[in-house]
């Protein structure tokens, strides 16, 4: 049973404290009473001792700031006597395959966050497919996993008796533990594993999580019952992974269900109450939506972002459209949209204006050779910007199938992580929700971005006489410090006159 | 008055509910028919029985094992008078016990018969007809249960006896025809036996307690011939008959065999039934069903604010399971959500040797098709059974097959009455029966059979045996 370490009371105001550095790397084995961590709260630093000798299990990151309470790091007493050879050596040295590495580690496979891109830094659960206790097969899919960027399935790395760690919703980093697996005898590994899993199991004898996983005690249960919480989202510290008095006295009910919540009454100023609803509500940001409000910020701090608008008569794409949009939808089995065409004349004015598809990098500007086009697809999470990569070599239906596809995709919440990163312009199209004109917000480190609006019959003036004609206002928003004005706006000019009149898009005029 | 709650009937389920709802901050009530406190449990059940089984075990002692324990004494004799005045002394300082308990939880005692005038209304009628009437918000009705007579042949409590009048018999019978081969029957049989008297037993079922595991039966017939005892199984009785000085008692075997036999008493125990006499369940609309309350999840009946406990509902007969009732009642009107686990609610015999189980029997598991595994061990292993030479007897676990959980524990012999706490405690804790086999019992006691027999039933390998 790993004793959880969790972060001391330090003193009467501080509630948070961050881990300054970690004396101690994750696999370790610390002795009793050990300095293994510097904590830093706003008032002092100071020193966190092992509770008990055993290895360590760091939870919580160096660099993160964490509650009063919250644990950040397990000590595993069991294994203190036989401290494992670190991994690589060990697979280096035995040419087995790959798979079977992960079943080793004494009977138990720990599953922590994997790298899943650069920038990404955390995680949240965001949904367990599999429950506490379920026999799980390797590569099986056993939860969804969040990131601000992609959600994506996390492939059971062991075949055996699921335990989950970290419960939906919770936010984990790079490293941190998932959920464990309990190695059952079905996977296929080698003789001499299978010997050492059995010995290792033996010893643990029972204290190895089991069919009472989740079991509140007597007492436990009553005080889950009276707060409401079911034990299934109770983790349990007892013995085989029981829940406790204690754990039962710490549970919180779900922070997600907006039914515990909902309930409090507002006690805001004193209002003369007309009857009607007071309550407000609290929700958790996601990640998703942490970092997308992280990063308009900083753009909107470290850019020199300005916005040029023109209109576009969009008639002549219109007829084309009727007319042609039948025939298209059965040679290619996708509309005909106006995507195809917006991105088509992006892609050629940004042949003539090579700053608009630029980038600063440090001290240098990155040009591209080529057009990756990011498109801004709202889903219920939140904005997604998906690539649609040489954009430039594309043709109309490939476009169009593009655009379907990645929709589609990110409405479901299935983009992944490669898929959205890498554009080097971006459209936006807030016309779909009946914007007339706005100011979109670039998308870093791209230099540009298109914003599209709604089309509305206007009257304008063709050859000295007022007409109706469907107009569409175009913004495009850039970085000033890589866009000249007259870069910019010849750009959006030339986007412009390729909509107004499609056979430019053919002869590249 | 006015009261948050009454409590009607102040047996092991009434008095606790009622101490539990004043320390919860309810202004409460008791109504109490009887002279004493106590109900059936502390005046003519459990306690005097106790008393009594003890009585007898230490005459049995002198009379036959003080020899070879190195204690000659002139034979002892029965003083039946001062066994029983001693039994009532016990019973005397019990339900004064009880008395204190109230008095320090500041509850109200109203002695006399309480009888509903409507849901919040109850008419209070002493013994000397004086009426008073309360008035409460809420109420819990503990009225327990009486032993159940023969249909044709009910107590006439001089020769056809109850256990009422078992535990106040003035002469030792020198044939005691016990009807009923349950718990109250081998209990109270068990003692005349030790004391002298001829006892026989006549059983409708193929087994003794036959609610229990049948290993319990089964060992417990085997201490029960050793003891003398004459038990017929699978008996009918057609008839009893008060001769005046003797009854005369008809049963039939399954083939039809017809059995006489002639005693001086016959203790009818064949069960107990809800008492709901007098108790005006029709001025609020509760209807019995098969004389008992109704009650839901919660042990509330269909009237809102009143709420049935102990033997008068479902269940088990037992103080205990009526004392888990009482708290559990009192607990829900202060609006927690306290549990009850029935399944882990022990069976006690108190015989000597006792018999104890919790959790599933052997047969119940079979029913269910559920894979089990068995572990047995035998007191005569054991080496503080032999020291006290109390071997008769054996623990049996009852393992899940596959996680090794431990579904039953039962006990036949000395102490197991006090050993099945530890069986309840590890199910209610979901320990497999290595968790106890690992944990440490002390030597020596009889404790180290039930570990023993978890060996046994992890994975057959006991060391004693």
């Amino acid at each position: 049973m790993a004793i959880q370490i969790k972060v001391p009371t330090v003193g009467e105001s501080i509630s948070e404290v961050t881990i300054a550095n970690w004396l101690k790397k994750d696999g370790d084995v610390v002795k009793l009473d050990e300095v293994i961590a510097e904590l830093e709260s706003d008032k002092a630093t100071f020193e966190l001792t092992a509770q008990s000798d055993g290895v360590l299990k760091i939870l919580k990151q160096q660099g993160t700031t964490v509650p009063i309470g919250e644990t950040i790091c397990e000590i595993e007493p069991g294994a203190a006597q036989a401290p494992q050879p670190p991994k690589a050596p060990a697979t280096a040295s035995t040419p087995q395959p790959q798979k079977t590495e992960s079943k080793v580690s004494g009977g138990i496979k720990e599953m922590k966050v994997p790298a899943v891109g650069e920038s990404i830094t955390e995680v949240t659960i965001s949904t367990w497919l599999k429950k506490e206790g379920d026999f799980v097969k390797l590569d099986e899919v056993i939860a969804e996993v969040e990131s601000d960027k992609a959600t994506f399935e996390l492939p059971a790395e062991a075949t055996g008796i699921l335990h989950i760690v970290a419960k939906e919703k919770e936010t984990l980093p790079i490293g941190g533990l998932i959920c464990k697996i309990e190695i059952t005898g079905e996977s296929p590994v080698t003789e001499p594993q299978e010997k050492k899993e059995t010995a290792v199991s033996a010893s643990s004898g029972g204290s190895d999580k089991s069919y009472a996983a989740g079991h509140p005690s007597p007492a436990a249960a009553k005080i889950l019952s009276e707060k409401g919480i079911p034990a299934n989202q109770v983790q349990g510290n007892g013995v085989g992974g029981r829940i406790t008095k204690e754990d039962a006295v710490k549970a919180q009910p779900s922070t997600t269900k907006p039914a515990e919540t909902k309930a409090q009454p507002s006690q805001a100023a004193p209002v003369i109450s007309s009857g009607g609803s007071r309550n407000i509500r609290k929700e958790k940001m996601t990640s998703l939506r942490k970092t997308i409000a992280k990063r308009l910020v900083s753009v909107k701090n470290e850019t020199a972002m300005l916005t040029t608008f023109n209109e576009v008569d969009m008639k002549p794409i219109m007829d084309m459209r009727s007319k042609y949009k039948d025939q298209f939808k059965e040679k290619y089995g996708v509309g005909l949209g106006f995507m195809s065409f917006f991105t088509k004349a992006v892609c050629a004015a940004l042949k003539d204006f090579p700053a608009v598809n630029a980038s600063v990098e440090g001290d240098e500007i990155v040009y591209h050779d080529y057009c990756d086009i990011s498109i801004a697809v709202s889903t219920p999470r939140g904005l997604v910007v998906p690539v649609i990569r040489n954009a430039e070599l594309l043709s109309f239906n490939q476009i169009e199938g593009e655009v379907v596809r990645l929709a589609t995709k990110g409405r479901d919440g299935k983009l992944s992580i490669e898929e959205m990163t890498g554009g080097t312009f971006s459209i936006t199209n807030g016309g779909v929700f009946g914007s007339m004109l706005s100011t979109p917000i670039l998308n870093p480190p791209q230099s540009a971005i298109l914003g599209m609006h709604n089309i509305v019959e206007r009257p304008v003036v063709k050859n000295g006489e007022i007409v109706v004609r469907p107009i569409m206002y175009l913004a495009l928003s850039y970085d000033h410090r890589i866009v000249d004005g007259r870069e910019s706006v010849s750009f959006l000019v030339r986007v412009k006159e390729m909509l107004e009149d499609p056979g430019r898009l053919i002869l590249g005029v | 008055m006015q009261y948050n709650v009454t409590v009607i009937g102040s047996g092991p389920g009434g008095y606790v509910a009622a101490i539990r709802c004043a320390q919860l901050g309810f202004k409460t009530a008791i109504i109490e028919k009887y002279d004493t406190l106590g109900g059936t449990c502390l005046n003519v059940g459990c306690i005097p029985s106790k008393a009594l089984l003890d009585s007898s075990e230490h005459f049995i002692n002198a009379k036959e094992h003080f020899k070879e324990h190195g204690i000659d004494i002139p034979a002892p004799k029965v003083n039946i008078k001062q066994m029983i005045k001693r039994k009532e002394d016990v019973v005397k300082s019990n339900v004064d016990g009880i008395a204190f308990l109230m008095k320090k939880n500041k509850i109200d005692v109203l002695k006399g018969t309480g009888s509903f005038i409507d849901k919040n209304t109850i008419k209070v009628t002493s013994s000397d007809g004086k009426e008073t009437q309360v008035t409460t918000d809420k109420v819990i009705i503990a009225t327990g249960s009486k032993p159940t007579p023969l249909p044709f042949a009910p107590f006439d409590k001089k020769r056809i006896i109850s256990s009422t009048e078992a535990l106040t018999l003035t002469e030792i019978p020198s044939h005691l025809i016990v009807i009923g081969g349950g718990v109250i029957g081998m209990e109270l049989g068990s003692v005349y036996a030790r004391l002298g008297s001829k006892v026989t037993v006549v059983e409708f079922l193929d087994s003794l307690i036959p609610t229990m595991d049948g290993t319990m039966g089964k060992e417990l017939q085997k201490v029960a011939k050793k003891m003398g005892m004459d038990i017929y199984l699978g008996h009918k009785v057609t008839a009893v008959e008060n001769k005046g000085k003797e009854v005369v008692l008809k049963a039939e075997a399954k083939d039809g065999k017809v059995l006489e036999l002639k005693g001086d008493y016959c203790l009818v125990s064949i069960g107990r039934k809800p008492y709901t006499d007098g108790l005006g369940l029709d001025k609020v609309g509760i209807e019995t069903v098969k004389g008992q309350i109704p009650v839901d999840d919660h042990l509330k009946t269909n009237v809102d604010n009143i709420y049935a406990i102990g033997d008068v509902v479902r269940g088990a007969m037992l103080a205990h399971k009526a004392e888990e009732e009482g708290v559990f009642v009192a607990e829900q009107m202060a609006g927690q959500k306290p549990h009850i686990n029935y399944l882990l609610i022990p069976g006690v015999v108190y015989t000597w040797p006792e018999v104890a189980s919790v959790g599933y029997t052997e047969e119940q598991l079979k029913n269910q098709g559920r894979a089990y595994k068995t572990g047995t061990f035998p007191y005569k292993a054991l080496g503080r059974a032999r020291a006290s030479m109390d071997t008769d007897g054996l623990v049996k676990i009852l393992a899940d097959k596959q996680t090794d959980e431990i579904l039953g524990v039962h006990i036949v012999g000395a102490r197991a009455a006090d050993m099945i706490a530890a069986g309840v405690t590890a199910m209610e804790f979901r320990a497999s029966a290595e968790d106890v086999a690992r944990m440490s019992h002390a030597h020596p006691t009889y404790m180290e059979a039930v570990k023993e027999a978890c060996l046994a039933a992890t994975a057959n390998r006991p060391l004693h045996i």
